[in-house]
């Protein structure tokens, strides 16, 4: 029966401090995983802002100065340059269709869809005016037909993928406005935690000093006090642990003495 | 003073925060929302905190009344500082000062608020923000509910301070009986405007927040257009009633259902309260009316609802007053210094302070009438004693004294002096909206830094009563 009693008064003083550490524990720890949680979002925004919108970005400043190398290739054929005008098409398509290839397949937001199917009926239109014979036909020399026919389109084309250009742009912006919120999401667990772990030692220390030290001071002074013929020591410790059972012990200790002196 | 005491106390109040945020934390969770981390980490410092006293302070054997004291106004202190943390951890317009103004505003139910765009926000804090009032409110029942029964002959301490000395006059309950009476009030009617709300079309989510909001009365909405937003006579009906019931004292309410002799048919101030708000009614419809406004149904519908919400703390809109013609918006002003009634969830002045001023300044006329005579003031049968005439009379004095302060001290940081006095005087309140600048669908994010803090200490002022925070830093320890 005394034995138990020993076991769970040894726990109580034990108790207190495992449990005070294993709150400061729990504290750090999760300040810890939700700055790392936060820090892996950061990553990704950057990630999504370089990979979904700069490279769309690129793809689109690649498409219009494909478009205006087609746009120029098509005023020498019109001048009769056959061959510098072939050769400069030629390389204005291939780097137009690289970069549409790339930017249709990197869809991020819903209104780049309806902006990339018209780029590609658009170009298709645009396409379809280049690819026709102008060397040697009444389209040479006919400045007013390149104006009226192909020009035009590569307006619509270039108009087209301005505005996936400016999509881009503007959620690029969104995405790094919001980076300003994530970071301080990222930070601030760290910062209210170095705080509340400050909070907790003073606290800590309060309690220690309050419920650790303060009784074993009473307890130490009462003992110095205590004078013969007292038959047991003058402190009261309020507490149900380890410290009372010492003051208890203390004073059977006396009792027993006193017993055996007389 | 007990140290460990107030910090045990100060501890349960963290774990119900706690809790709180922990359900914030699951909407946010469950909507993938981005304040669920922020939700998170707030809610286990609370809960940490909450259980630390915990494991050191052991049983606590009676309260005195200085304990009580310090632990109301600790409490709210530490409350509104840890309900700053989601905001402030979520970001947007939560800054520093700004996730103070919105927590402070909150859990003394003022309703003012610092956002632009309250829509923009995730639904989690939106919740938060409401629940913050509805803690606040309940912080009267809570805070008995949990000290009283430890209490040792100063069982009505915390009641006192929470719900103001003059509450007991119509109060005769057992303190006990108190807690369980105003706890089921303030729950039924949170519950009862919910489901009506949601009969006049509103979701569950903005009737819930609302209900909040009205039964705590606070003033928070969902909505940038507050309650103009749903446009809705039905809903504005709702809530008015709700408004006046929440401005009520909460035991005559209950009384009242229970048909007890102590009831708000029975009682001489809830009949002066109303005619008075009835009466500002009709001054600013016939003023709105009569101005060329709007038609005479709009002029009421529009009255009547501004008046309620201001004359009963709450501070909820469905028009902007800042344009109304002056005689209205005096009117207003007025209702914004009275407040509603001692024992409901308002805070500020209080309108059974007026109602007693002026019994006392009766009283006084007959003492000049007749130099001799004795004169007793009497509510409802009851002998105001001269103790009590005293500290009302000194509290009106020091309330006034108080927001003409920060009046001043907002005008000297180039704010208009409509706007520094009525943000002044609807902070000190926990009102909410003022005119001018921060009229009721306006907010106070143009406000400088200074300024937003004297009217967070104004607020706690108003909901703690100026008394008991001076009567604490005065004890000695």
């Amino acid at each position: 029966m005394n034995k138990t009693k020993t076991v769970v008064l040894n726990k109580k003083l034990k108790l207190k401090i495992f449990s005070s550490f294993m709150l400061l524990t729990i504290l750090l720890a999760a300040a810890g995983t939700v700055s790392i949680l936060e820090f892996r979002k950061l990553s990704s925004v950057v990630n999504d802002i370089i990979n979904d919108n700069y490279k769309s970005i690129e793809a689109s400043k690649r498409m219009v100065e494909a478009l205006e190398r087609i746009d120029s290739g098509v005023l020498l054929l019109t001048l009769g340059e056959w061959i510098e005008g072939r050769k400069t098409i030629e390389y204005g398509d291939s780097l137009f269709l690289n970069a549409f290839h790339y930017a249709k397949n990197n869809i991020t937001e819903d209104q780049e869809v309806t902006t990339i199917k018209s780029i590609e009926l658009s170009y298709r239109n645009f396409q379809e005016k280049f690819n026709k014979p102008i060397v040697g036909t009444d389209r040479e020399g006919n400045i007013a037909w390149y104006k009226e026919n192909t020009h035009k389109w590569f307006l619509v084309v270039k108009r087209d993928v301005n505005q996936l250009m400016t999509i881009n742009q503007s959620n690029m912006y969104v995405e790094a406005y919001q980076l300003r919120d994530k970071s301080t999401r990222a930070m601030m667990p760290g910062i209210v935690s170095i705080i509340a772990a400050l909070i907790f030692s003073l606290l800590l220390n309060y309690f220690v000093s309050k419920y650790f030290i303060s009784p074993l001071v009473e307890l130490s002074t009462s003992i110095e006090d205590f004078r013969p013929g007292d038959i047991r020591l003058k402190c009261d410790i309020k507490s149900d642990d380890e410290l009372k059972r010492l003051e208890d012990s203390i004073n059977g200790l006396i009792q027993n003495i006193t017993k055996y002196n007389r | 003073m007990r140290k460990e005491v107030i910090l045990k106390h100060l501890g349960y109040v963290l774990f119900i925060n706690g809790v709180f945020l922990l359900v914030s934390f699951l909407i946010a969770f469950m909507l993938n929302e981005s304040s669920s981390t922020a939700f998170f980490f707030s809610s286990l410092i609370c809960l940490v905190f909450g259980i630390f006293p915990f494991i050191f302070v052991e049983k606590i054997e009676g309260l005195s009344f200085e304990e009580g004291l310090a632990i109301v106004v600790y409490g709210w202190i530490t409350t509104c500082l840890v309900g700053m943390l989601p905001y402030l951890m979520w970001g947007g317009e939560f800054s520093f000062i700004n996730a103070w103004f919105e927590s402070v505003s909150g859990f003394t139910t003022t309703g003012s608020t610092i956002l632009n765009d309250i829509e923009g926000l995730p639904k989690s804090i939106l919740f938060y923000r409401s629940a913050t009032h509805w803690i606040g409110g309940i912080g009267i029942i809570l805070f008995v509910l949990l000290i009283l029964p430890q209490s040792k002959g100063q069982k009505m301490a915390i009641y006192n301070l929470e719900i103001s000395s003059l509450s007991k006059m119509n109060f005769r309950f057992k303190a006990k009986k108190i807690v369980r009476v105003l706890a089921l009030v303030y729950v039924s009617l949170t519950l009862l405007e919910t489901v009506i709300l949601m009969m006049f079309g509103m979701n569950f989510f903005d009737a819930i927040n609302h209900s909040f909001a009205t039964i705590a009365t606070g003033g928070f909405s969902t909505k940038n257009m507050s309650i103009a937003y749903f446009n809705n006579v039905g809903i504005e009906i709702v809530i008015m009633v709700f408004m006046v019931l929440s401005g009520i004292h909460f035991g005559l309410i209950f009384g009242t259902i229970m048909w007890n002799k102590q009831n708000i048919f029975k009682s001489s101030i809830v009949r002066a309260f109303v005619i008075v708000l009835i009466s500002g009614i009709l001054i600013v419809t016939l003023n709105l009316y009569f101005e060329g406004y709007y038609s005479l149904w709009e002029s009421l519908r529009y009255a009547s609802f501004q008046v309620i919400s201001l004359g009963t703390t709450t501070g909820f809109a469905t028009v902007d007053t800042a344009h109304w013609p002056m005689l209205a918006i005096i009117v207003l002003i007025y209702f914004t210094i009275q407040c509603a009634m001692a024992g409901s969830t308002s805070g500020g002045l209080k309108f059974d302070r007026i109602f007693l001023f002026f019994k006392f300044l009766k009283r006084q006329l007959q003492l000049i009438k007749h130099p001799h005579g004795v004169f007793k003031v009497t509510v409802d049968g009851n002998r105001i004693d001269e103790k009590l005439e005293l500290q009302t009379l000194s509290f009106i004095v020091i309330y006034i004294t108080t927001f003409f302060i920060t009046t001043i001290v907002l005008a000297s940081l180039n704010i208009d002096l409509m706007t520094a006095f009525s943000a002044s005087i609807a902070t000190i309140g926990n009102v909410g909206p003022g005119f001018e600048n921060v009229s009721s669908l306006g907010n106070f994010a143009s406000i400088p830094v200074v300024g937003k803090f004297v009217l967070t200490l104004n607020m706690l002022l108003g909901r703690l009563e100026i008394f008991n925070v001076i009567a604490l830093f005065m004890v000695k320890y």
